[in-house]
């Protein structure tokens, strides 16, 4: 984990799907927790990093550690909080975070500023196949009129925040376009594999790839 | 932090530039930008080519400074001294740093990980990386400017 706290208040998500699952609280805690789920953290530094106010943030400490979800540990005069590694849904938790309102919003909310330059982005590789550890990097595919300097200054706050290196791939549409009418093998295969789309979806990436 | 940091923590070591030598880091650095060029060569052939020329680019700065790395192969160290020695913006270095992650990646994967557009900005970025680092040595140094 990098000594940078981010702020994590500006990332969240009001997609339905999140909130109807969990309320935004619920989801900033569990978000910060279980991206980083080999880290524990102290209360301040959870407040600092989720911006939310301190009465709010602490029943939802409270909850989820009593609910296990989260686990409570005192050292000396501090409290800290941490994803349980033995909660049985785990995993799953942290799949959910991953594909609702984790990393792909994260990264979404990144790219934001010039989303009406991207026409798709997802993550591929090892985090879109849920066998990533913390030090696996964040593939990330950027298909759209930009370029990779952008990306990469775009993405520092999020990469901070996500304590991962991202990496962007980013194609120009005509350079996309010309590598699948020529069968590149690694495009062919970034296509066919599992993706979790930061912008766009399955389908505008078939309108790309079929042209 | 500061070249003097990095100084005490022993990631560099005092150094006595000569003329000699900035020329034939610049030298490399001019020959590496030319093979980089070369369109036939593939993206990710390209942007390493091209991100060697950069290194060399602020080995120079740094020898010019009056530093080396102390070890061989630290990249990622004289990309970061690149902000000290000619001032290079934050926004630039992170953008080599994250071209350098890039070159790192394995031959497999890479061949796959670097589009033509990257490795044509890697090579602009080595190619003002150049100018820039010249136009210090010229400003600042003019005595080891003499055959670049």
């Amino acid at each position: 984990m990098g000594k940078i706290i981010p702020e994590m208040g500006n990332y969240l998500s009001e997609n339905p799907l999140c909130s109807g699952l969990f309320g935004k609280t619920r989801q900033a805690v569990l978000a910060f927790l279980y991206l980083r789920s080999d880290s524990s953290f102290y209360t301040k530094q959870i407040l600092d990093a989720l911006r939310i106010g301190r009465g709010t943030v602490q029943r939802e400490l409270k909850n989820l550690t009593d609910a296990g979800i989260i686990r409570r540990e005192v050292q000396g005069r501090q409290v800290y909080y941490r994803a349980n590694a033995k909660c049985p849904i785990l995993n799953e938790l942290r799949s959910i975070i991953r594909k609702t309102f984790g990393v792909a919003d994260v990264l979404g909310q990144s790219l934001a500023p010039v989303a009406g330059k991207v026409r798709v982005s997802f993550i591929f590789g090892s985090v879109a196949r849920s066998a990533d550890d913390r030090r696996s990097d964040i593939d990330l595919m950027v298909i759209g009129g930009i370029t990779f300097g952008e990306v990469v200054s775009l993405l520092k706050p999020a990469e901070e925040m996500i304590g991962r290196e991202i990496n962007p791939v980013v194609y120009p549409i005509t350079e996309f376009k010309r590598k699948i009418k020529e069968d590149h093998h690694f495009v062919k295969n970034v296509l066919a594999g599992e993706k979790i789309f930061v912008i766009g979806d399955e389908d505008e990436l078939r309108k790309l790839a079929e042209r | 932090m500061s070249l003097e940091n990095w100084l005490k923590d022993n990631q560099i070591v005092r150094h006595r530039p000569s003329a000699a030598e900035i020329a034939e880091l610049m030298h490399i650095c001019d020959r590496d930008l030319e093979k980089a060029s070369i369109v036939e060569l593939g993206p990710d052939w390209r942007l390493s080519i091209a991100h060697n020329a950069a290194v060399q680019a602020a080995k120079a700065a740094l020898a010019a400074a009056g530093y080396r790395a102390r070890k061989e192969g630290q990249h990622y160290l004289l990309l970061q001294s690149l902000a000290f020695t000619i001032k290079t913006e934050s926004e630039i270095v992170d953008q080599l740093d994250k071209f350098r992650q890039k070159r790192n990646m394995s031959d497999y994967e890479r061949a796959g990980m670097v589009t033509e557009q990257e490795a044509e900005e890697m090579i602009a970025l080595a190619r003002q990386l150049r100018t820039d680092v010249a136009q210090s040595l010229n400003a600042h140094y003019p005595h080891l400017a003499t055959e670049i």
